[in-house]
């Protein structure tokens, strides 16, 4: 089933192998300098040519996790694709970081601006709070609290909403998913942007990402955000497929297209989907 | 609690706010972002009190105290390796040794780069093979790690 949607998208349903990718902590050290200490060791990195402050590990006589520079905090190990939303952000000013654990993101957007950061759940906070203690970030606030029962007002929001994922996460995910699941995780979806959007002032932007494939838990979102809000669809300038415009046979808004998706055998990450936001 | 801990690397003091059993850096600036709710973590984690009479330091601590104090221990990268996985300090690993040479007294490690791997006991090196009881280091990550994807 999920085979021939993804044909119908353009897309596909392979394998890829990936590249273990890792971000450079900049509050910490320059990618340069984390260069020079990992090739010390005989880790053999490779840049990402779509990220700033990215390497992909090409080779390691050892588990990276255990290595001094990890322990540390000099970088966190972090997929290509998970890394786009912060840098297409580029936060300016405190931004609240809505569904923010495990802590990649917030993280990284720590070395931008101050972030507010909720999660409401308490196992996968305590891995949040590891990882800024690991990283020395010191201007980030973590509360386990529902997203949605926050009512301050923000410019930068970044949603990395739940969604029900993608086959290049785990092995059995085709067994495990069927499109009620992705109807179920669609509503939640819509249900969050619309308290982002709720939460946002003038001018203020919305980053919203979703690691699945599924136009329902994607493009739908956003062009129910786009029906129901005052907010229209930015440009972004990142590798990946435009939006769909035309899907299952629905009509979207023509600026989906400034939507990013990410098919695994076209990027060489896990597949993702991205979108910004601006109010109006 | 903390203050104490703090006196036994420098005089100066540490402004701090309590969360619950936690400590974390005073900072009126991020304070001006708090919600209207409790908050989990304010900034920078400086450490936390057991149960029983003690206080656990974090490892922003000690990172801050490696700027503000001279009782450290420079290590080789030997010494590092091996202080990251819970071994005492021997005389092989030690670069050079600042502050105070007081037994009993607790001393930072820092690496070759002047970056905080944990910290130890001064017991000495007069005739001794061993330098520095190791108390905490940073491996513990690794260890927070595997227990919380565990979960």
């Amino acid at each position: 089933m999920f085979k021939a949607r993804y044909k119908e998208m353009g897309g596909d349903l392979k394998v890829v192998k990936l590249n273990r990718c890792i971000r450079v902590n900049t509050k910490k050290i320059s990618p340069d300098g984390l260069k020079a200490r990992l090739e010390k060791r005989r880790v053999v990195l490779e840049k990402v040519p779509f990220l700033k402050n990215a390497f992909y590990i090409k080779s390691s006589k050892f588990n990276l996790v255990s290595c001094p520079e990890y322990l540390l905090g000099l970088f966190y190990i972090q997929e290509a694709a998970t890394q786009v939303p912060a840098e297409i952000m580029s936060p300016k000013g405190l931004v609240l970081d809505a569904c923010a654990a495990p802590g990649g993101k917030t993280t990284q957007l720590a070395e931008y601006c101050d972030v507010i950061a909720v999660d409401n759940k308490a196992d996968r906070l305590s891995i949040l709070e590891n990882n800024l203690e690991r990283l020395g970030v010191d201007n980030c606030i973590a509360y386990l609290i529902d997203f949605r029962s926050v009512q301050n007002k923000f410019n930068y929001i970044l949603l990395d909403a739940p969604c029900s994922g993608n086959f290049m996460l785990e092995n059995n995910w085709l067994r495990k998913n069927n499109l009620k699941r992705v109807e179920e995780r669609s509503e939640l979806q819509k249900e969050l942007i619309g308290h982002a959007i709720s939460l946002l002032n003038k001018d203020g932007v919305l980053v919203y990402s979703t690691c699945s494939l599924e136009p329902e838990e994607d493009e739908f979102v956003i062009q129910f955000a786009l029906d129901n809000f005052d907010v229209k669809l930015e440009k972004i300038n990142c590798i990946g497929d435009d939006g769909l415009t035309n899907i299952f046979g629905k009509n979207l808004d023509p600026s989906m297209k400034f939507c990013k998706r990410f098919w695994p055998h076209k990027t060489n990450t896990i597949g993702f989907f991205i979108a910004r936001l601006r109010k109006c | 609690m903390l203050d104490t801990f703090v006196s036994k690397f420098t005089d100066k003091k540490i402004k701090f706010i309590k969360i619950g059993i936690r400590y974390f850096l005073d900072n009126k600036e991020l304070e001006k972002n708090r919600l209207d709710v409790k908050e989990k973590f304010f900034g920078l984690l400086l450490g936390h009190d057991e149960e029983v009479d003690k206080f656990t330091p974090s490892f922003g601590l000690l990172d801050l105290l490696s700027k503000m104090s001279n009782e450290k221990i420079f290590v080789k990268d030997i010494g590092e390796m091996d202080f990251l996985y819970g071994k005492h300090l021997r005389v092989r690993h030690v670069l050079r040794i600042e502050g105070e040479k007081k037994i009993g007294f607790l001393k930072l490690v820092q690496n070759e780069h002047d970056e905080n791997i944990g910290y130890g006991k001064y017991v000495g090196e007069e005739g001794k093979i061993q330098v520095l009881k190791h108390r905490m280091d940073r491996g513990i990550f690794l260890k927070r790690d595997k227990e919380k994807v565990m979960h």
